[in-house]
């Protein structure tokens, strides 16, 4: 079975905080319900347009074969069963950052990590704990899906 | 040995240097005397008809053929040879009576000074005599010192014969004319009077003269009579009598030939019509005094004579009525001359030039030849094996048809043209040896030059690719080191004829081994314009490519030859979607078995860094981030591909891989932008530049509000109430303050305009990338031109009080002044387009002169440093070995290879970086600070890093700087994640010390390889023994000043001070100028809090004139006496802290050079009177009263005189003084200054108060300045090397033709640079040798020079070589 890296519903908060950039990519910025974890994710809005206050299940995975195999890294041709299939947007890419929470913290520090899903950047902030997972140049699938 | 053996056969011979003998060691230069021309020459010439009624050279005549053909139609009667072969033989040609040589003419002058006219012994003491020869004999003594001596020799002379008793009068020249004579008027004396009576009663007293005159005739007999030894004396080389001419060689008629005209006339060389005349005038001379004429029309000839030998020799001398014929000096002189135009520049065969033009399909490398050029430039090929039938085809071609050739050398030694037919036999004879010049191929080494050729990377080895079509084209990226563009550019190309010569170019001068300058490292062949636009776009963020157009566009980058890794896309669901990032991760690593990892940051112009955040979240993109050859985010501009950055994407590739890793993603890039944007299209329009309502909008209130708050300004200015800046008047801080505001409004524009503007908007994205234009350039199309400045300033007064007749007197808003509020787009006012054309000429004008300028600097540089190179022992030296450095700017290091800022060898973040990236973490295997410590001091305590190995101590101190910083990031981390110092404890696998270790851990071996790449890339970037640094240096230096625009400087918060900059001061500095335009001396106080004492010492320091200071200067006239009273403002004295009294006053007046009083003159009253009366020694008192009553106000009573003014700067309550003026001595003095941190800009001044070494320092620190106040970057070493060049004589040496006089001590060097016929002529009287070492000596004998591939010297000796034995000894030997 996949082992999931990462699952969780987010609800988003805003989009486009620092204003409108790019036609097609929005920068969205939301928070978890189950680990209070902060996002920044850029989407591709002409795609897949997420508005304030939806809601959407997130899952950080590092394969989509079901059966767990690892990913190679190119891609496949053919239509093999995936995870992809339960989610209605997908996007693959690395991890290029771990770093602890740039502004001094106080007791409980969190930890940000960065994903580049080809340019399409990701920022999750949050405990520690949820970062034990991930590790530099990892390869990622992110998949959503709205709820 | 074996004689027999087979010579290494080249192409064409190679310089091999002849052994021993032959060598030309030394050049002496030296008179030629009339019996050493009798000697040489072949006729002797005296008719005066060039040719006889046949058209034939007339025997005896200037012409004669014994001297060689005239032309193409005779052969040489002496050694038989036509035009082509005959050298030509000399003639000479005896004068009847002796004249002057000009250019000797002052050297005979100044021994006629120094010798009895009588006796011709020198007029010297004999103990002095003694002394001075033997200081003159000393071996060691250079020519500058020598001349020196002399200089003294004859000022010692005196006028009584010690010898001979007679009385010498003063020689000197008459008027302009060529005549010396000797002047008794000085010496009259008792006796004279007596003489005069005795002969009046003579008829014709009048005879008597005062003044001789010394005919060469005279001096030629007195210079006989001089001894050797006092020859010696005056650094005379030979016997004086050879300064005189007696004979004249007659030149080789090929060098001066004659062009036969039809109709039996003949065209001659000024030098033939010149000789034609001396010719004529000897033989009238000769007829003369055989004949018996009167004296005067005797001497009236001779002086004609004269003044027509001098013409020969210097056509352009004072003397010579019209020099409309060129003389033997004007054929050696200038630019044209045989010195620069044959001796050191040569016109060579095999070139080609035309028009260039843009080929992005192109590699880097090549170059496009046009095969009509391919045609006629040729490559010699020998014939072997592998090559026969490639050649045969050629030459069967022949010369019209393309793959050809031209010529075919057989090993017979016949020479075949294969213009004509039978070329199919010498096809099928050809054998292995023989040479064919074949017409040019793909893959042919050729040379490609642009002038002007400023540094070296100016003329580049290309490879050649034959193209149909007529122009040279190259890949655009190569655009930048050529400075072309292809508005009509040409360009010159040279193919090397041999294979020594292509290995040479292709290893020094191939593109890939220049893709950085010297000057400061950073790349300068890199992505230009078009191709920084594409990928600006292709990297936006929303940029998204499906299948289909990914994997076109991946074929576009590599002609579709490559194979391609398709990357899995970055969109999977809903459809499938690469991004633009993802084709450069393609671009940069085409596929798995390229093996580059590229990992850099940098910060695009449009970066903003984001709150809270890592820098990648930048909401523009402008974070540029690669990791492991994959674009992370960022969109690509100029910071990234551009040139001029150190750590861009080639750079990197260029350092981490090598040349060939970044020239093959150039290429590639190349080609898939100029397809991409092919496709895509680029194209800017009316509605581009068209601003939208809320533009216009904005617009208006910037300007409106800039127009009010300068009317705001004038209004307080005309009442008075302007507060004024420091050391301004109200005027210029009015000036000042709407100068500042007007320069707001434009950049304010700019910012509405980028951040306005649609992103699709062409010239914003241009701007943007960087690939063309500025934010200034948008604002002027869009929102306003701005304020049109000429000369710094507003627009001036071209009428009374006014720029312009439309605008009321005194006017100073804005717009009467210049100021344009309206854009290109909306057109300009008829005012404005004036004051447009006002600003637009002075730009012309400015690059029109600073070319010119510019030009000559770079010039007298590279003649300065053309010679010096780094040796074998690590010293830089020049030509004859005089030391300049031990070492290259103090550690030896190749200003080309540095990759830090400011010329540091390594950017370690960078390199650490990658180390971190491409050499991961294991599993918590992360050092401890003290373990990271002691990994450290482990390795530097290895051999390599200590200063005997090397390794220079400021490298050492910043890699362990670095590590450093890095373990303090690895606590910080630590103790953010509540974790204590030390890893090893619990080497569990407890999850917070996971995360610590991936966010900044290092591991043992990601340590090891850091240090090990670090120090085994600072030894790789050692300079090569021979390296020309000398010129790099020069072109370093004079390159970027064709780039600099005229520029005066503000000291930061001292608005009213300037500072001259840009060429004029890089001029200064370079000449060693006494006077410098801007001289500003920087002072600290001892006491720097206080604003008092800060205003006390510019008290002391400005000078402060007696009439500043008193309420009352005036006359006093009493029956009693007369004097001047003077009454001190003590007021003024006391509200400036002036510290003035009487008593002070009473001493700068006594010592106040011109009014010459005597201290019982001057009476102090009291503290703030005194009273100065006149001597009585004139009967009239008023009028040296009144002369001194108007001298009186400007006697300096305080301050120094040189010192203009002083101006006080705040700086952060700290207060220093900025002196505009000079005396750098008496301002340290100064009580309040803080010496020892007092410095000058006057370099002159800083060598005379500090010596030496200090006004080298100043030197590096002023060009520095200079160019960093031009945002310039030059490496520090070549500013080093400069400042020693002009310090290591011991005194400050300008690069000018006085300065390098002192400098070199090579004639022909000299010759070839400036005042060349001087030079010569001061060789030959001194008897100078020239050893042939510089540069510029072995370029004009001909000799490869001794520095780069020249400073080898290696020999074998073949027969000293050891057999080697096999087998055992002989038993009996």
């Amino acid at each position: 079975m996949v082992e999931l890296l990462f699952e969780d519903i987010f609800t988003v908060s805003r989009v486009d905080p620092d204003g409108k950039k790019f036609d097609k990519v929005s920068r969205i910025e939301a928070r978890s319900e189950q680990f209070d974890m902060y996002m920044q994710l850029d989407v591709n809005n002409e795609l897949y347009p997420l508005l304030v206050g939806e809601k959407f299940t997130m899952v950080l995975a590092s394969t989509l074969n079901l059966d767990g195999t690892p990913d190679s890294g190119y891609f496949m041709q053919g239509q093999k069963k995936s995870l992809a299939d339960n989610f209605e947007y997908v996007m693959h890419g690395k991890l290029y950052k771990i770093s602890e929470e740039s502004a001094a913290g106080g007791t409980n520090v969190k930890v940000e990590i960065y994903v580049s899903f080809g340019g399409l950047l990701m920022l999750l902030k949050g405990d520690p704990s949820n970062a034990a997972n991930f590790e530099l140049d990892q390869r990622l699938f992110l998949l959503m899906r709205k709820v | 040995m074996n004689q027999g053996a087979e010579k290494l056969r080249c192409t064409k011979e190679p310089y091999i240097e002849v052994n021993g003998h032959q060598r030309i060691e030394s050049i002496r230069f030296s008179v030629h005397s009339g019996d050493d021309i009798r000697k040489q020459a072949e006729v002797q010439v005296w008719k005066n008809v060039i040719y006889d009624v046949n058209i034939k050279p007339a025997p005896d005549g200037l012409l004669d053929l014994r001297m060689g053909p005239p032309n193409r139609n005779f052969t040489c009667a002496t050694c038989h040879g036509n035009f082509t072969e005959c050298p030509g033989h000399f003639g000479w040609l005896k004068l009847t009576l002796p004249v002057f040589n000009v250019g000797y003419f002052n050297s005979i002058l100044n021994i006629l000074k120094c010798i009895c006219k009588a006796c011709g012994r020198i007029l010297l003491l004999e103990s002095e005599r003694r002394i001075f020869l033997k200081t003159m004999r000393k071996p060691r003594a250079d020519p500058t010192q020598k001349d020196h001596l002399l200089k003294k020799i004859r000022q010692k002379c005196g006028s009584e014969c010690l010898h001979c008793g007679y009385k010498n009068g003063v020689v000197k020249k008459l008027g302009s004319s060529l005549t010396i004579v000797e002047d008794f008027t000085r010496k009259i004396d008792g006796s004279m009077h007596e003489f005069r009576s005795a002969l009046s009663h003579l008829k014709d007293g009048a005879s008597f003269q005062l003044i001789h005159v010394l005919r060469p005739l005279k001096v030629l007999a007195l210079f006989k009579r001089m001894l050797d030894q006092d020859c010696e004396l005056l650094n005379l080389n030979d016997r004086p009598e050879k300064l005189i001419i007696t004979d004249i060689a007659v030149p080789p008629s090929p060098i001066r030939p004659s062009v036969i005209m039809d109709a039996g006339m003949s065209m001659e060389n000024d030098i033939t019509i010149i000789l034609k005349g001396i010719v004529n005038t000897n033989s009238i001379l000769r007829e003369d005094l055989e004949g018996a004429a009167p004296l005067f029309k005797c001497l009236e000839c001779w002086d004609l004579l004269q003044v027509q030998v001098a013409e020969y020799i210097n056509s352009e001398a004072p003397c010579v009525p019209d020099n409309k014929n060129r003389g033997l000096i004007q054929r050696l002189k200038g630019k044209q001359g045989r010195f620069r135009g044959n001796l050191s520049g040569k016109r060579v065969e095999f070139t080609g030039r035309t028009v260039i033009s843009p080929d992005p399909n192109l590699k880097i490398t090549e170059v496009a030849i046009p095969t009509v050029m391919a045609q006629i430039l040729t490559y010699p090929e020998r014939v072997y094996r592998h090559n026969i039938e490639k050649l045969r085809q050629c030459v069967r071609n022949g010369r019209f048809k393309y793959p050809g050739a031209n010529f075919a050398v057989l090993s017979s030694g016949s020479t075949m043209d294969l213009k004509f037919e039978g070329r199919k036999n010498v096809a099928n004879d050809l054998k292995y040896g023989d040479i064919v010049q074949r017409h040019l191929e793909d893959g042919d080494v050729v040379l490609f030059n642009r002038q002007p050729s400023l540094h070296r990377m100016s003329l580049m080895c290309h490879r050649a690719r034959i193209m149909p079509w007529k122009t040279l084209r190259f890949n655009e990226s190569v655009c930048n080191p050529y400075n072309a563009d292809f508005d009509g550019d040409e360009m010159n190309l040279h193919v090397p004829q041999t294979e020594e010569a292509r290995t040479e170019a292709l290893t020094l001068m191939g593109v890939q081994n220049n893709l950085c300058t010297p000057k400061n490292g950073e790349i300068l062949v890199a992505s230009t314009q078009d191709f920084l636009t594409s990928s600006f776009l292709i990297t936006r963020k929303d940029a998204f490519y499906d299948r289909a157009s990914f994997a076109l566009l991946c074929s576009y980058m590599g002609d579709g030859m490559e194979s391609i890794d398709l990357p899995a896309p970055a969109l999977i669901k809903p459809v499938e979607l690469w991004t633009g990032k993802q084709l450069f991760n393609v671009l940069v690593r085409p596929n798995a078995s390229t093996r580059v990892f590229l990992n850099l940051t940098v910060k695009e112009k449009c970066f903003s860094k984001p709150q809270n955040l890592s820098e990648t979240m930048c909401p523009r993109d402008g974070f540029v981030y690669f990791r492991n050859s994959e674009l992370i985010c960022g969109q690509l501009g100029k910071a990234t591909l551009g040139n001029g950055s150190k750590d861009g994407l080639f750079s990197v590739l260029l350092r981490d891989y090598n040349a060939y890793a970044a020239a093959s993603c150039m290429g590639r890039l190349a080609k898939l932008s100029a397809r991409w944007i092919g496709n895509h299209g680029f194209s800017i329009g009316i509605d581009d530049v068209q601003p939208g309502e809320r533009l216009i909008q904005q617009n208006k209130r910037t300007i409106d509000d800039g127009n009010r708050e300068c009317l705001d300004f004038i209004a307080k200015y005309n009442k008075g109430e302007l507060t004024l800046e420091t050391g301004c008047d109200a005027a210029q801080t009015l000036e000042l303050k709407i100068h500042d505001v007007l320069n707001k409004i434009r950049s304010a524009a700019g910012n509405v305009c980028m951040n306005e503007l649609h992103w699709r908007n062409s010239p914003l994205i241009m701007s943007q990338c960087g690939s063309k234009g500025s934010p200034i350039n948008i604002s002027q199309m869009i929102a306003l031109v701005g304020q049109q400045s000429v000369g710094g300033r507003r627009a001036p007064n071209g009428f009374i009080d006014r720029a312009l007749p439309h605008f009321p007197i005194n006017s100073k808003t804005p717009s009467a002044k210049g100021f344009v509020a309206n854009s290109f787009y909306t057109g300009l006012t008829a005012t404005e387009f004036f004051f447009h054309t006002m600003a637009g000429r002075e730009g012309l004008v400015d690059t029109a002169v600073k070319t010119a300028e510019t030009g000559y600097m770079s010039r007298r540089l590279v003649k300065g440093m053309e010679d010096i190179s780094l040796h074998y022992d690590l010293t830089v030296r020049d030509a004859s070995g005089a030391i300049a450095q031990f070492l290259y700017g103090d550690d030896g290091l190749d200003p080309a290879k540095m990759e830090g800022k400011e010329g540091s060898p390594l950017n370690f973040d960078q390199l650490y970086m990658k180390v971190m990236a491409t050499c991961p973490h294991r599993e918590n295997d992360s050092l401890s600070p003290a373990e990271i410590l002691q990994t450290l001091d482990k390795r530097f305590s290895r051999c390599d890093m200590a200063p005997e190995g090397g390794c220079s101590s400021e490298f050492k101190q910043k890699l362990s700087d670095f590590i450093q910083k890095r373990i303090v990031t690895l606590q910080q981390t630590r103790q953010a994640l509540q974790l204590d110092e030390n890893p090893a404890i619990n080497k569990g696998c407890c999850k917070r010390e996971t995360i610590s270790t991936r966010i900044s851990g290092i591991s043992a071996k990601q340590l090891e390889v850091f240090l090990e790449t670090c120090i085994s890339r600072y030894y790789l970037k050692k300079l090569e023994a021979g390296a020309a640094i000398g010129v790099i240096g020069a072109q370093s230096i004079g390159e970027p000043g064709t780039q600099m625009t005229l520029k005066t400087f503000h000291f930061a918060g001292v608005a009213s001070m300037n500072i001259t900059l840009g060429v004029p001061r890089i001029k200064e500095i370079i000449n060693a100028a006494k006077n410098i335009s801007t001289p500003v001396i920087k002072t600290q106080l001892l006491s720097s809090s206080e604003a008092l004492s800060a205003r006390i010492v510019k008290g002391c320091l400005e000078k402060t004139t007696l009439g500043e200071v008193s309420k009352c200067i005036k006359i006093v006239l009493k029956p009693s006496q007369t004097y001047i009273s003077v009454v001190l403002d003590m007021e003024r004295i006391e509200s400036l802290q002036m510290r003035i009294s009487s008593e002070s006053v009473r001493f700068a007046i006594l010592n106040h050079p011109r009014i010459g009083l005597k201290p019982e003159h001057v009476i102090t009253m009291s503290s703030h009177k005194l009273k100065i009366s006149m001597p009585l020694v004139h009967k009239d008192q008023l009028f040296p009263l009144h002369s001194m009553n108007t001298l009186l106000p400007k006697v300096i009573v305080k301050g120094i005189s040189t010192v203009k003014r002083a101006v006080i700067k705040k700086d952060k309550e700290l207060y220093s003084l900025f002196v505009e003026g000079t005396n750098y001595l008496a301002v340290m003095g100064t009580p309040g200054v803080d010496a020892s941190k007092t410095t000058t800009n006057h370099v002159i001044e800083v060598c005379q108060t500090l010596g030496i070494e200090a006004a080298r320092q100043t030197i590096i620190n002023e060009i520095k300045f200079t160019m960093d106040g031009h945002g310039m970057s030059i490496d520090i070493r070549h500013m080093k090397l400069l400042a020693d060049l002009m310090t290591y004589k011991g005194e400050v040496l300008g690069m000018t033709r006085f300065g390098l006089t002192k400098m070199k001590n090579s004639v022909l060097m000299l010759a070839s640079f400036e005042k060349t016929s001087e030079h010569l002529f001061n060789g030959a009287y001194s008897g100078r040798d020239d050893h042939i070492e510089g540069v510029s000596e072995r370029i004009i004998m001909g000799i490869p020079m001794q520095l780069g591939t020249g400073i080898l010297k290696v020999r074998q000796r073949v027969q000293d070589l050891t057999e080697l034995k096999y087998g055992p000894d002989p038993i009996i030997s």
